[in-house]
């Protein structure tokens, strides 16, 4: 039987954690091949909106990664991404999608190797809490 | 509850006012035990208003209401005030769309009344299925009392009310211009025991508990209609290019549309429980909200609604926000 | 169609004769969903709720769904469309109270204009209905405005009538005959005592219905107010929810999207109210309803005055539901009653 290969959506901010996705890329590190990448100009762009939808559209997990507190290019993006990250996670919980689903990171543009321990923590974590059946879209008509 | 001839009496005076365009308060429904909304222009308006435990709308939304459409050339926006009964739940609605920059204080004129608690329409209507005449309701010493064809029913407040007045810390408006009574002081506190206890259910029980009530929404929108926080000019699910929420009616939408609704109001529920009393399928929207509301208090110390200089909870943030979930 | 049979079925043979019918048919009825009572399909009569006063959500639902699948599309080396199997399964709807039977001849009207709807009417022709009388009408039914009644059996093909001890059962068309001719153990004739009881349950009925609206010469009225100030009164009050239509048994305004899934789809009609400001909002930004005021008159002349000069019929049948459930108490009939009473 086929292991279960879940679907990651990642939302990079393109100053740091997408410099640092692409860090691992030149740098030929490892990481699972699950995760597609969707970037953004900062974390803070990131609507809560774009996780249910992502989740909608079949992703297993959604990732936000983000500049570290205090590196932010747009100088607070991050900042506001975490209080909304925070709050959107609480909810998912109490509607019963284990929270592990949507994770936030920090990794900056030099942190190459983070960025593919990220991949792999995230990935590993969603393989073991299963496929994201709740409220996908059937897509059948 | 409140002395109806001061109400009447406050009101016209208000409406003699030059920079008062209309008060809205409550008049009597067209049947059983409702509560109409209801517009005074001119002084022999007021006659109708009155304010009894049946008044359960909260009519800080119709500031919100206004239509603000192209003029003719040579006409003026007539900016005046709008006065606004309020009660104590309904004035923190105000307070936080003041705080969001929705609406600016001196665009209301608020008539705070002190309120001992409203009847759930819910609760009286399964009692009373049948009262087709208006009932007049009367609080008298913790008692909800009323007429219906010459019997008198006597009920306890507590098997009538809403549940959020059972934990009402605001029954006295936390705003107002003009205060009709006496403050009222609650030692009640809200301690989101149901909450806590929904928390314990394991994820499964929580996803089928919600599965189920998610599956039932007819996506009618009464729910935003209703609440005076849902203010957006172009709703989320009003937008077409992109679409986020199909209009389909199906789990998955029905769930994502629940989802950021209740998302969008964190922080900025005041929980007068409007949605939940106008919701045809009688889904429990409050539970989600209350959540979010106990949730925002704990991690960010924050409450929607009591104070006009605090900032609107995500416009702002703190290097002591929670990071323990981030990697 | 007149009677053709007056039939007596005794309480307990109810569940013999749904038990009957589920074998054939895909079987709707009343079932209390968590206090709202919904038309859902059962499997067994004990799913039953029959002391319902009225469902939450009209049966039109069973017939124009609120999400209904047009056709399908993929992408291949050029776009292929598939059509959608619409079922063809016999379908009965049991327990229809008469105004909503009635909704349905309105809505008939609606979809087999001079275009015909497929899905609606295919439906509507595998379906029977199985009316069940008001025994005790809502505090806001009305259906008597309209000189329709609890017990009326004009729009169904079998009406049931709760007398005590039995049912009255009463056919009205081929269907209905066609149906219950499996099933006739289960029936007898009725006899002078029967009728005597259906008589009197129905007068007690008509007699619960206490309130009524003034619908005589009303067409000609609302001719002469179009710009009458007791719109914009009620408009202040309303919050554009779409309550109202959602619930409204006759109502069925609709939009139709595309819903693409990266190389397949589907178009698909789903409800939509004209109490929302996008329903006439044009591409060009202009809408020709902008505000409140025009939407809630445009919904009152679409029902008291459009339809009847359109279809002969008001396109109200007095089921009391957007009373029931409006959340500022706009009340239908104290609208059209206060336009009635309004000068001109």
């Amino acid at each position: 039987m086929t292991e279960f290969e879940p679907n990651i959506v990642a939302f990079l901010c393109n100053w740091c954690s997408y410099a640092g996705a692409d860090l691992a890329g030149t740098s030929r590190l490892k990481y699972p091949p699950n995760v597609k990448v969707i970037r953004v100009m900062c974390s803070g762009r990131v609507n809560p909106m774009f996780v249910v939808n992502a989740l909608q559209q079949g992703a297993d997990g959604v990732l936000i990664g983000g500049c570290h507190p205090g590196d932010c290019h747009y100088v607070q993006g991050n900042y506001f991404a975490r209080r909304r990250m925070a709050i959107l996670k609480k909810l998912l919980e109490y509607i019963g999608i284990d929270s592990r689903r949507v994770r936030m990171a920090w990794v900056s543009a030099a942190e190459g190797n983070k960025f593919a321990d990220v991949i792999k923590t995230v990935t590993e974590d969603v393989k073991q809490i299963g496929p994201m059946q709740h409220f996908r879209r059937s897509n059948e008509w | 509850m409140v002395n109806l001839d001061k109400l009447r009496e406050t009101v016209k005076e208000m409406l003699t006012r030059e920079d008062v365009k209309y008060v809205v308060g409550y008049e009597k429904g067209t049947y059983g035990f409702r509560v109409s909304p209801s517009f005074a222009f001119i002084p022999e308006d007021v006659d109708k208003f009155i304010f009894s435990p049946l008044c359960v709308n909260n009519l800080t939304i119709y500031p919100m209401l206004e239509e603000k459409l192209p003029l003719p050339k040579d006409e003026k926006e007539d900016a005046r005030k709008i006065g606004i009964v309020v009660k104590g739940c309904d004035s923190k609605a105000a307070v936080q769309i003041i705080q969001e920059k929705g609406m600016k204080r001196e665009h209301v004129v608020l008539i705070g009344v002190p309120c001992t608690g409203v009847v759930n329409p819910r609760k009286i209507k399964a009692r009373f299925s049948h009262q087709g005449k208006n009932v007049d309701v009367e609080e008298k010493n913790g008692k909800f009392v009323f007429v219906i064809d010459g019997a008198i029913h006597a009920i306890p407040k507590e098997e009538l009310i809403f549940d959020k007045c059972k934990h009402c810390e605001n029954p006295t408006p936390v705003l107002y211009d003009v205060l009709l009574g006496d403050e009222i002081h609650s030692t009640e506190k809200e301690d989101y025991e149901e909450v806590k206890a929904f928390e314990e259910r394991s994820f499964g029980e929580k996803w089928d508990y919600w599965k189920k009530q998610f599956e039932r929404c007819i996506r009618c929108y009464a729910c935003r209609n209703v609440c005076p926080m849902c203010y957006c000019k172009k709703c989320m699910v009003d937008q077409l290019s992109p679409q986020w929420v199909r209009r389909s009616t199906n789990l998955s939408e029905n769930a994502a549309w629940n989802i950021m609704r209740a998302y969008h109001l964190a922080g900025r529920c005041i929980g007068c429980g409007e949605c939940e009393r106008v919701c045809p399928m009688g889904i429990p929207l409050t539970e989600l909200n209350k959540k979010l509301q106990k949730d925002v208090k704990q991690i960010f110390s924050y409450t929607a609604g009591l104070s006009l200089d605090k900032k609107p909870l995500l416009a702002i943030f703190s290097p002591e926000d929670p990071k323990e979930f981030i990697l | 169609m007149t009677t053709m049979e007056k039939l007596v079925l005794p309480k307990l043979g109810i569940r013999k004769l749904i038990i009957g019918m589920l074998a054939e048919h895909r079987f709707f009825g009343p079932v209390d969903d968590d206090g709202a009572t919904l038309f859902k399909q059962i499997k067994d009569p004990a799913e039953l709720d029959l002391t319902f006063t009225n469902s939450t959500v009209p049966p039109k639902a069973l017939l124009f769904k609120q999400t209904e699948t047009l056709f399908k599309f993929s992408l291949g080396r050029s776009v292929k469309i598939d059509p959608v199997d619409i079922t063809n399964e016999r379908t009965i709807i049991f327990g229809i109270r008469p105004c909503d039977a009635k909704s349905l001849a309105i809505l008939d009207q609606v979809f087999k204009g001079d275009y015909e709807d497929p899905f609606y009417l295919t439906r509507r022709k595998n379906t029977v209905l199985i009316g069940l009388s008001c025994t005790q009408p809502g505090v806001n039914c009305f259906c008597t405005s309209f000189k329709d009644g609890p017990a009326s059996s004009e729009n169904v093909d079998v009406l049931l009538t709760d007398i005590g001890e039995k049912y009255y059962v009463e056919v009205r068309s081929d269907k209905g005959k066609h149906l219950i001719a499996s099933m006739k153990e289960l029936l007898r004739s009725a006899k002078a005592e029967d009728e005597n009881n259906v008589t009197y349950v129905e007068e007690k009925a008509i007699a619960a219905i206490t309130r009524n609206m003034n619908i005589e010469g009303m067409v000609n009225k609302l001719d002469k107010m179009f710009e009458n100030s007791l719109w914009k009164t009620i408009a202040m009050k309303c919050l554009g929810c779409g309550v109202c239509t959602y619930l409204c048994p006759t109502c069925n305004c609709f939009d139709i999207q595309d819903e693409t899934a990266l190389e397949k789809g589907a178009r698909v009609r789903v409800w939509d109210s004209c109490m929302y400001p996008e329903y006439t909002l044009q591409a060009s930004g202009h809408n020709p309803r902008p505000e409140r005021v025009n939407r809630i008159r445009n919904r009152v002349y679409h029902k008291f005055n459009y339809c009847p000069k359109n279809y002969g019929v008001t396109a109200c049948v007095g089921c009391g539901r957007c009373i029931d459930n409006c959340p500022v108490n706009i009340d239908i009939i104290d609208v059209i009653n206060k336009a009635g009473e309004a000068k001109v």
